[in-house]
């Protein structure tokens, strides 16, 4: 496919939905039957179009032999200038990468099962529901796709208001509260990252030997590793020069990590979660759960890692790391106690974020792609789960893990995909999780670097493997085996999963299938690119202060210090 | 009368044709009030005569002044800037009180709001000391009457008699002010004033200076609603109209920014030429004031119910904000760094866009407001994206806009204060900026507690008093001037960002080829 469709494809992609939404909410509350068909549609073209600019970053030349991606230019760009600020500008700049790409297509996935679930339990004003949800598209996307720093906090911040409305309105009884709770939780940590946004931008800008106004992440990537290398060669010579880069990367990290980390979430900034997660209406969930947890591990792995190397093996390392951990092992430990199987799934996606995080501070290449490839994963399952349990939801108005058991016999359907699911959020072999998991720890476990000890903190967090699957087998045991315990519930007949609800959830399983048998593709894509970010988290390495004492065992290179990629990638 | 003299006279006129238009047009209305008492036939005609004076602010443009040490008034792109600010406002807040003004006192009212905008627009201009006094005079003078008019109540009254008592207060203390700076420099001429503080030296300003400093400031911040000098606002937001509120958020706030700029000298930005912006005694002051105008404003608008009220503290933290900006000038001038936007320009880009949103909160009020069904709290507002989904959105994109959610102009005017701020050297204190910029952030996280306050209520509760439909042109056409300059700044603020780029900075060569001449 030619470069130029695939731009016009990356483009449809942020405009469709948008236009879609607008159609919808200029379609009046009375035409409920054609509103949801024309949001399906919509979600539908952008899968399609999402699937074709993958595959044809797919087919690229490079991608194909998976050669090394020089560096952090994206494929397929358009760049338009939005504000011109003295030698700089802001642009409106989108591209596709190896490090986008997938959450790009779970992102198109995913939308489409939100609408379906939609379809039934949205009864009022469903003009302006599928609108918030099809401007949630678009903000999510964008997202993704941006490579302008500022652009890219415009669509972080711009995801806040639909999932706003769509808790506020269409949610559980505490609707106002959760939803509130969201906004200025995120907003608060958000607004700290944009201090680091702009920050770093003028960091670039303010140092002579860069002295360059530029908000394009690819640009900005490229003058800082470059500068630091230029200091790292020479350290004796430039050590005050590389002491303040330090102090301002020490800075920058922190200022950035503080939005994202409310987003992943971190341990002790995840409290807004579950009472979202428990209020949003279930498609509110899916996404939240499924991509706007993914944005904030999204944006570690984009802004956080390349613009502050340094501070992200000597701050980032022991602190992510330890909070990753903590994070896995509370989250299942709360999951554990739950009675409600929302807020039970809401705190499993904290241990599963957890895994995600640990993997990224691995900073090589086994730990990053594992941590990518889990980010879909947890898309994957946790987004089926939520679809689950809103379906239950729908049938017996209530959550209540007591209320239920021995559903296998009266919805043989739903308890498979439960199963399947669960397992595959687990983690079984051959399914999606178990490979993720797998990279993520062996990338751990390989950890090189100075300060922690990366095979203990792996050890730690895979207790929190054995957790899942006793939190996660111990609800299907009580929900979907058992002696039969049906709650009270309107006397029309509680019926199996209907055509819709199984259309939006074959695609999952079987992608979870698919993923967990042959990651390859998968992985080939992702790898171009995450082997720059693991080159410049190796260099970063290098020039830490106290990696010199430990030169036992030299690597010879950064990737030397892992094993080679097809070693890894073969569970 | 010597030739030059009058040349002098006579070319300052096309330096003002705006504001003769106007004035000429009030003139009118003032006698013409006494023959015809008809509110359509008044606003009409007062937007037409803004329409007249919009056409001659275009068609003369920006004027560099020949010479700006004699010159009482310029035109250069500051005060081009400002007329076309005064201008846009004037009619938005005609089309905006179109409803509230008795057919009786339309002509007297609108008269004064002519007044007002052509006291906006010369303060742009006013390159003297006694032309700038006389021009803020001639924006608050009009403003007490315009206070008085529409309503007769006792908290009208106590409204409009607060403003005057503390206006006409700042008044003295800002000609305290003058008084010092006249006797340092020796002439009333600001451009030859700042020369003359420049001339002390850059180890700072002589201690005399100081107290001018400190007047200067308390009478403008008094103006702009800085802390603690603000706390007429609530009072007064709540006593006046929905219009004039409006009017008293935006237009004092214009002139007192505009006054500060060419009073500390930030116009020059040439580090040379800094004058009253010398050393670090500007800087610290609007430091202090930035902190503590955020922090307040923002703390007890959480407190509020009442919308006006509450808009009346966002005011003032929005003024913290813009100070922010205005602290950081000089030291961005001073660390080279011109090129990052952020100073002048910052607030100046801020102002526009304050004014569209928080004017646009005061159109939907006064949209949706009717004598039987006032809209006074927060409550008032319930269910509104039911009964009125159109004026629901707008007032959503403008709290939008006031929390600063990208897509609006607010977010970008943030964007350009903040970086601004983390612009500054660190050898200028820029430790202390970045601080500010901090404290900034997090009261921008506090503001947007109270303001989605408001969205809750419109959007996700039932209504308590459903509130009956209206239909007023005017006060439709008032919101969808806001929203759209709202949402156009937002999305492509390329445009207004070229229009207050460089105003901060006059044609160095011109203004040393001046000095020379001296």
């Amino acid at each position: 496919m030619p470069t130029e469709v695939s731009q016009v494809l990356l483009l449809g992609l942020l405009g469709i939905p948008l236009l879609a939404g607008l159609t919808v909410a200029l379609m009046g509350p009375r035409r409920e039957r054609a509103i949801p068909w024309v949001s399906l549609g919509a979600t539908l073209v952008c899968l399609l179009l999402a699937v074709g600019a993958a595959g044809s970053l797919a087919s690229l030349p490079g991608a194909a032999t998976g050669s090394p991606a020089k560096s952090f230019h994206p494929e397929f760009e358009t760049r338009l200038t939005l504000l011109r600020l003295g030698p700089g500008a802001v642009e409106f700049y989108i591209g596709l990468d190896g490090l986008n790409v997938w959450l790009v297509v779970l992102t198109a996935l995913l939308m489409v099962p939100s609408v379906l679930v939609s379809w039934a339990s949205v009864t009022e004003r469903v003009n302006e529901y599928y609108a918030w949800l099809l401007t949630l598209e678009t903000a999510m996307l964008g997202v993704f796709l941006a490579f302008d720093i500022i652009l890219f906090y415009v669509f972080f911040e711009l995801t806040l208001v639909p999932l706003y409305f769509l808790i506020g309105t269409w949610g559980g009884p505490e609707r106002r509260h959760a939803a509130s709770k969201f906004f200025i939780y995120t907003l608060a940590g958000s607004l700290i990252t944009f201090l680091g946004v702009l920050g770093v931008v003028l960091a670039c800008y303010t140092e002579p030997r860069i002295n360059r106004l530029t908000f394009a992440l690819p640009e900005l990537v490229g003058e800082v590793n470059k500068h630091l290398a230029e200091l790292g060669k020479n350290p004796a010579a430039f050590a005050k020069e590389l002491a303040a880069w330090q102090h301002i990367q020490f800075w920058v990290f922190l200022a950035l990590m503080t939005g994202f980390a409310v987003k992943v979430p971190l341990v002790p900034l995840h409290t807004w979660l579950p009472l979202a997660h428990v209020e949003a209406p279930t498609a509110g969930s899916v996404l939240l759960a499924g991509v706007l947890l993914k944005i904030g591990c999204y944006g570690f792995l984009r802004l956080c890692l390349p613009l502050a190397p340094d501070a992200s093996v000597g701050l980032g390392v022991p602190l992510i790391g330890m909070l990753a951990v903590a994070g896995i092992l509370y989250g299942a430990g709360c999951a554990l106690a739950q009675d409600d199987i929302k807020r039970l799934v809401a705190y499993s996606s904290v241990s599963h974020l957890g895994f995600c995080m640990l993997g990224m501070f691995a900073l090589n290449e086994a730990g990053l792609s594992g941590s990518l490839l889990q980010m879909i994963n947890h898309g994957l399952s946790t987004g089926a789960l939520f679809l689950l349990v809103g379906m239950l939801y729908d049938r017996y108005h209530t959550r209540r893990l007591s209320a239920f058991g021995g559903l296998g016999a009266r919805l043989g359907l739903l308890t498979f995909f439960m199963v399947f699911i669960s397992l595959s959020s687990i983690g079984l072999p051959f399914l999606n999780g178990f490979i993720g998991e797998v990279l993520v720890l062996m990338g751990m476990f390989a950890y090189q670097g100075p300060q922690v000890n990366g095979p203990l903190l792996a050890s730690v967090g895979a207790i929190g493997i054995v957790l899942g699957a006793w939190y996660l087998l111990s609800m299907l045991r009580s929900a979907f085996f058992g002696p039969a315990k049906e709650p009270a519930h309107e006397d029309h007949a509680v019926g199996d999963l209907n055509f819709r609800e199984l259309a939006a959830l074959a695609p999952i399983a079987v992608l979870c299938v698919a993923l967990g048998v042959y990651p390859q593709p998968f992985l080939r894509v992702a790898g171009r690119d995450v082997q720059v970010v693991a080159r410049i988290a190796g260099d970063a390495m290098q020039r830490s202060p106290s990696y010199t004492r430990q030169e036992a065992t030299p690597p010879a290179s950064p990737q030397a210090a892992v094993q080679s990629p097809e070693e890894k990638k073969a569970p | 009368v010597s030739r030059e003299i009058l040349e002098a006279l006579v070319g300052v006129f096309p330096l003002v044709v705006p504001e003769a238009v106007l004035g000429l047009a009030a003139c009118i209305f003032f006698v013409g009030g006494t023959f015809r008492t008809n509110r359509h036939l008044w606003a009409g005609l007062a937007l037409a005569a803004l329409a007249l004076a919009g056409l001659g602010w275009w068609y003369t443009g920006p004027v560099p002044s020949t010479n700006p040490f004699a010159a009482p008034l310029v035109l250069d792109r500051l005060a081009f800037l400002t007329k076309g600010i005064a201008l846009a406002a004037g009619v938005v807040l005609v089309l905006l009180s179109w409803k509230e003004v008795a057919d009786r006192q339309a002509a007297d009212y609108y008269a004064c709001l002519l007044t007002i905008v052509a006291g906006l627009g010369l303060t742009g201009s006013a390159n003297e000391l006694v032309t700038l006094f006389l021009s803020l005079e001639l924006v608050s003078i009009p403003t007490y009457v315009l206070l008085y008019l529409p309503r007769h109540d006792p908290a009208a009254q106590e409204a409009a008699i607060k403003y005057f008592l503390l206006s006409v207060f700042s008044s003295a203390l800002l000609l305290f002010g003058f008084s010092y700076l006249y006797g340092l420099g020796g002439t009333t001429n600001l451009a030859a004033l700042m020369d003359a503080l420049t001339g002390s030296g850059p180890e700072g300003l002589p201690r005399v200076a100081q107290v001018a400093l400190v007047m200067v400031v308390a009478g403008l911040g008094f103006r702009i609603t800085a802390v603690p000098f603000h706390f007429y606002a609530p009072d007064v937001f709540q006593g006046t109209s929905t219009a004039g509120a409006a009017l008293l958020s935006f237009v004092p706030k214009v002139a007192g920014f505009v006054a500060l700029f060419r009073l500390l000298g930030l116009l020059g930005m040439d580090p040379g030429r800094l004058g009253f912006a010398l050393g670090n005694q500007v800087p610290i002051l609007l430091w202090i004031l930035a902190a503590v105008t955020m922090f307040l404003g923002n703390l007890l608008a959480l407190l509020q119910d009442r919308l006006k009220r509450l808009l009346a503290y966002s005011s003032v933290a929005h003024a913290g904000y813009m100070l922010i900006a205005l602290a950081a000038a000089p030291n961005l001038a001073l660390g080279g760094t011109e090129t990052v936007p952020g100073g002048v320009e910052a607030v100046l880009f801020y102002l526009v866009a304050y004014g569209a949103m928080t004017v646009g909160v005061f159109a939907v009020v006064a949209y949706l407001d009717t004598p039987q069904y006032p809209v006074d709290t927060v409550d008032d507002l319930a269910g509104l994206s039911r009964s009125h989904p159109g004026a629901a959105l707008l007032m959503a994109l403008f709290l939008f806009s006031l929390i600063g959610i990208p897509l609006t102009a607010g977010f970008v005017a943030k964007l350009l204060v903040f970086l601004g701020a983390l612009a500054v050297a660190p050898e200028h204190n820029g430790q202390l900026f970045w601080w500010l910029a901090i404290l900034g952030v997090v009261n921008a996280a506090i503001a947007a507690w109270y303001y989605l306050r408001i969205i809750a209520a419109m959007y996700l509760r039932s209504p308590v008093r459903p509130l009956p439909q209206t239909r007023a042109w005017p006060g439709l056409a008032a919101l969808w001037a806001c929203a759209a300059v709202t949402l156009i700044f937002g999305i492509y603020p390329n445009w207004l960002q070229q229009a207050v780029h460089g105003v901060a900075a006059p044609p160095r060569p011109i203004a040393q080829a001046q000095r020379g001449e001296r």
